[in-house]
């Protein structure tokens, strides 16, 4: 039973991770290296609106959501725009606003133990002989959620359908009247929000530490690699498939071995299946 | 008229006079004293913080003597950033080199903080003759005796707080202190994947075994792990009573917050466990940490009446940084600083090895008790009682406050069990 309760917040928690990577690279091919540095800083935000600023806790969450959004479309209007299309150039450059965002908030004193943020929702239950929190509850409800609502937004809205267009083929959305920097600025605010999304859910299971953000990233891209680069529901399926199996790890071989589950699936999956589970295109250049 | 004038003019001149002697020290060539830590960790800037304050006050009284010459201390500090998850060892060598080459570091106080990076910098010290006294983090059994192995080769490396097999010891006292009182016989242990805590986790589960106690699992986390659920539900289903905690990064809060959220009906017991040795700790958890007790490894570093300048020393680092002294790494940092001084004034040079001969006759009263290095290992010697060595500090979180509760020498309160145990 504690393999199923644990295994799906640990899968819902890692889809979480990887959402917002795998939607700025689905839309327009930008491999965000700053996405765990993102996820940090919304932490820090949140935790600076609540304790400095004294807001409540909804106020601060939607001002995180929409600064961490507004900061992601930023990062791409100033900085990666210019490399936009060069891969290399593209990693080293986020990878760089990674190191400046997370070494910025160690350098401004973001450091050591003691930042936090609220839970949603106090105390626990007992689920077939195994306590959970409510607020690992809630991560996997709202997480669920948002998996559904980004399905709706992307299939139901104009802008959604804009994004999707882009995803599938820049040159014939661009014949399309769809301006592809504004939909990669959207996107990039997009994946932003997704990270700070992540951040105000399962930041408040533990604290919040500038090291996290190199571990969001690797995650995210293990996820993202077995899952397929660029897609968003070989993601969420991979984001189970590495969660499983990192609480199987864990009840049956060791915590220890858990770091190396999502390591070893990013190694199995570029000798196996380099496309991965749902990474088509690429699929197509690999039968070429 | 006149004598009032010959008065005023000889306290003006005595004023002086003053004035230049304390600035003479001030002038001379300061001694630098290089700090390699990992600052951005707690063992790395309580000991950045101890170690200057210390300096502020011994230049604030004239400085050191050397050979009959007043200097100042001077503090280089370069992070190390070893406590870092992924970030190789050779980095803090680099530190280390860098203290000694470009800042011209006459003594090294501190770090490196992880055990593997101080055990890879012990050649390095040896190749540049360097006296360095570890202070902080490094807990591993081997470094003193590498210095007891191989004397000629590490003469030149001392520590001065505690290390793993004192605090197995100390733990066990307490354990002992549990199974008499309320029947106590199941012990679960947690560590993360470093070299201490690997160390003195299995070191436990032998100790413990040897003794009778029914080691109910040993589960060894990642760097940096975050999700705890899983080995605290194994604690849960083997009647785990005692929970050991061997862990000194940031995340070992999350697994506090999760034994409270699941309320795992055992005792956490930390020996080095980071997280709540800080006094940020019960706003950090919600107060969900009430109960757990860590070891801060030396007196000084929670309250207690170890000796007369403990609470001293407590109130002054309060002052001085508006924070109470953290954990691991304060006192003993800031009692380096004490003890190199008299080591340079009884040798009257900066000589390394006059330096290293000094140390070893080292005989002085400090902030955690009578403080004298083994003459062959360069360990402090510990002792239970402040009068006869460096005392320990086992603290337990009480109603928001850290209550020092071994030795029974220093304690301030007892061991209490949360209300889920049941007894």
């Amino acid at each position: 039973m504690e393999i199923l309760i644990y295994g799906t917040i640990n899968s819902v928690a890692l889809a979480l991770y990887a959402l917002g990577f795998a939607l700025v690279y689905g839309i327009c091919r930008l491999p965000n290296f700053a996405h765990g540095a993102l996820y940090v800083l919304s932490g820090f935000i949140a935790w600076t609106m609540i304790n400095t600023l004294k807001t409540n806790l909804l106020v601060a969450v939607v001002a995180t959501l929409i600064v961490t959004g507004i900061i992601g479309a930023v990062i791409y209007r100033l900085f990666l725009i210019r490399v936009r299309g060069m891969e290399i150039s593209e990693i080293i450059a986020s990878y760089a606003i990674a190191l400046a965002i997370l070494e910025g908030l160690r350098w401004g004193g973001f450091r050591g133990m003691t930042y936090t943020l609220p839970v949603f929702v106090e105390g626990s239950m007992t689920i077939g002989g195994i306590s959970v929190d409510y607020q690992r509850i809630l991560v996997v409800v709202v997480g669920a959620a948002l998996v559904a609502g980004l399905w709706l937004f992307t299939h139901y809205t104009r802008v959604g359908l804009a994004l999707r267009g882009m995803a599938q083929d820049e040159r014939a959305a661009l014949m399309l009247g769809i301006d592809s920097d504004m939909m990669a600025v959207v996107a990039m605010g997009m994946g932003s929000m997704l990270a700070a999304f992540a951040a105000i859910l399962l930041l408040p299971l533990g604290n919040i530490v500038v090291e996290s953000g190199y571990n969001v990233l690797i995650l995210a891209i293990a996820v993202c690699i077995v899952g397929g680069l660029g897609s968003w529901m070989g993601a969420v399926l991979a984001a189970f498939l590495i969660g499983f199996a990192q609480i199987l790890t864990v009840v049956y071989l060791g915590a220890h071995y858990q770091m190396m589950v999502a390591l070893l699936a990013i190694i199995f999956t570029l000798i196996l299946k380099p496309s991965g589970l749902f990474g088509q295109q690429k699929e197509l250049e690999e039968r070429v | 008229m006149k004598t009032t004038h010959a008065k005023l003019m000889m306290i003006l001149l005595i004023a002086v006079l003053m004035g230049l002697s304390s600035g003479s020290a001030l002038a001379e060539k300061p001694i630098v004293i290089g700090c390699p830590l990992a600052t951005a960790f707690l063992y790395g800037w309580d000991a950045e913080r101890g170690v200057t304050l210390a300096i502020e006050e011994i230049n604030a009284q004239g400085g050191v003597d050397v050979g009959g010459k007043k200097r100042p201390f001077k503090i280089e500090v370069i992070d190390t950033r070893d406590l870092e998850p992924g970030v190789p060892v050779s980095e803090a060598l680099l530190a280390v080199e860098k203290l000694i080459l470009d800042k011209e570091a006459d003594f090294l106080i501190g770090g490196p903080v992880r055990s593997e990076a101080a055990l890879a910098a012990m050649p390095l010290l040896s190749k540049y003759k360097k006296v360095s006294i570890v202070t902080t983090g490094v807990l591993t059994p081997k470094y003193h005796a590498m210095v007891a192995e191989n004397y000629d080769k590490f003469k030149y490396c001392f520590r001065i707080h505690g290390e793993a097999k004192n605090l197995v010891g100390e733990i066990f006292a307490n354990f002992a202190d549990l199974k008499a009182k309320y029947g106590f016989n199941n012990l679960f242990i947690i560590a993360q994947d470093v070299s201490h805590a690997r160390g003195a986790a299995e070191i436990i589960k032998k100790v413990a075994t040897k003794k009778g106690w029914n080691v109910t699992g040993l589960e060894i986390y990642p760097t940096g792990a975050t999700d705890f659920s899983i080995g605290l539900l194994k604690a849960k289903k083997t009647n785990t009573e005692i929970i050991n905690i061997w862990m000194d990064m940031p995340e070992s809060a999350i697994l506090l917050k999760q034994w409270y959220d699941m309320q795992i009906p055992a005792l956490p017991f930390g020996s080095t466990l980071a997280a709540a040795e800080q006094p940020g700790f019960w706003k950090a958890t919600d107060g969900k940490g009430e109960y757990t007790l860590c070891n801060v490894v030396n007196a000084g570093n929670a309250p207690s009446n170890a000796t007369p300048w403990t609470m001293k020393f407590y109130e002054a680092y309060t002052k001085r940084w508006g924070v109470e002294p953290e954990g691991l790494g304060t006192s003993s940092s800031y009692m380096a600083v004490y003890v190199l001084k008299d080591a340079i004034e009884r040798a009257g040079s900066l000589d390394p090895d006059k330096v290293v001969a000094a140390l070893e006759k080292t005989d002085m009263m400090g902030v955690y008790g009578r403080l004298r290095f083994d003459p062959k290992s360069h360990q402090v010697i510990p002792s239970t009682d402040p009068k006869e060595g460096a005392v320990g500090s086992i603290l337990q979180w009480q109603n928001g406050q850290r209550v020092v509760v071994y030795p029974k020498s220093i304690a301030m309160g007892e061991i209490q069990l949360p209300p889920w145990m049941g007894k």
